[in-house]
């Protein structure tokens, strides 16, 4: 597997836009991209269902993320406002 | 079934000859349980993740804890079924926690996590091809370097079959583990799941694996989740550790049972929802109960 292809997988999962182009015309999409023959055909044979509950899946898991992140800075900034110092 | 059901109570996990260890994954949310019930739990799995921007007294505690209980380092971002060198700045954080728990072993999934400067955010199944067997390989080989240990590897869960894939699953995971020298922690949910989605026979999954490489299990929970409206309400199975323990992953451990003879570490995951620690004790013993039937059975 080449680097570009395990790319465009990860973009896929993550470019709502781009899944929705590609899922209109997967071979036109997977050769705009300058992938391969084979890349190409394997993925115009995409699970299309699996994509789109991965993608789906993986969003929810990079907000639980997201949240997760940003109390604990929420919580470095009452630290911080309290002169404790950060361990 | 039923709490305290007969299922629990009818093999007698003291004749099994093996030590079999049981344990549940840590939780900030379950600490008081955990604590309160150590004479239940033989050992505990650790999140490496959660520790990376945990306070350094978060840790201690972890460390303090290492003495009165095993504890387990688990990975969920390293990501190295992947054409990318894994990222040596992550594999430096996991081998300086390795190094103050001490852990009886740390494993991680073999999953794609990012590709080029994109997070996908979960573990993501790579293609199956004789190309990421290598890459994956020469990725564990590189995180044992700098950690000082080998990882026991996880099978995944996943929601789509990876495209340009040419093998099964069971084929390209038993490649990995051949190709880098790592034992399996096999997650019984995941094959139950990928059983489910991609229909194929779970014991033959098993059959498929070399038993003596098989070092520690994970048991889950899931639910089904309904696919796009546009694709015919098709359902998939997803492995999403907020729920029971179903029946079919407890089968799976009396046939691991049968089949391993090395003792197993058997961790229990729950991530959210979460019942009273009566109940997660409750499953963590029906576990007990099914690999110890498992042993009685190979020794028939």
């Amino acid at each position: 597997m080449r680097p570009e292809f395990e790319t465009f997988l990860a973009r896929l999962y993550t470019d709502a836009p781009l899944r929705a182009r590609f899922l209109a015309g997967p071979r036109e999409e997977a050769e705009r991209q300058r992938l391969t023959v084979e890349e190409c055909a394997a993925l115009e044979r995409i699970d299309r269902v699996g994509l789109e509950l991965s993608a789906r899946s993986f969003a929810h898991k990079r907000t639980l993320k997201a949240s997760s992140r940003r109390a604990r800075s929420w919580w470095d900034w009452v630290r911080a406002a309290l002169g404790r110092p950060r361990h | 079934m039923a709490e305290g059901a007969a299922a629990v109570a009818e093999v007698d996990v003291a004749d099994a000859e093996v030590s079999d260890r049981f344990g549940l994954t840590w939780q900030p949310a379950l600490a008081a349980g955990i604590l309160s019930n150590l004479d239940r739990i033989d050992v505990i799995e650790v999140i490496a993740e959660e520790q990376f921007g945990a306070p350094s007294r978060a840790t201690r505690a972890l460390e303090t804890l290492a003495h009165q209980v095993p504890l387990l380092v688990h990975g969920v971002a390293l990501g190295p079924a992947s054409t990318a060198p894994v990222d040596a700045r992550r594999l430096d954080r996991l081998a300086r926690l390795v190094e103050r728990l001490e852990p009886a072993f740390w494993s991680e999934h073999l999953a794609c996590v990012r590709a080029g400067d994109i997070e996908i955010g979960h573990l993501a199944a790579a293609p199956r091809t004789g190309a990421t067997i290598d890459a994956t390989a020469a990725n564990l080989s590189r995180a044992a370097s700098i950690v000082g240990s080998r990882p026991m590897v996880e099978n995944i869960a996943t929601l789509m079959d990876p495209p340009a894939s040419d093998r099964s699953e069971v084929e390209w995971v038993s490649s990995v583990m051949t190709a880098s020298g790592c034992d399996l922690l096999l997650d019984l949910h995941n094959v139950h799941a990928n059983s489910l989605n991609f229909d194929f026979d779970q014991v033959e999954y098993l059959d498929r694996l070399d038993p003596e490489r098989i070092g520690a299990i994970h048991i889950a929970g899931g639910c089904w989740i309904d696919g796009p409206d546009d694709e015919r309400r098709e359902r998939r199975y997803l492995d999403d550790h907020l729920h029971d323990v179903p029946d079919p992953v407890y089968d799976l451990l009396v046939e691991v049972g049968a089949r391993v003879r090395r003792p197993l570490t058997v961790l229990l995951e729950r991530d959210g929802r979460f019942p009273p620690m009566r109940h997660l004790l409750w499953q963590l013993e029906r576990a007990r109960a099914a690999l110890a039937e498992g042993r009685l059975r190979a020794q028939c």
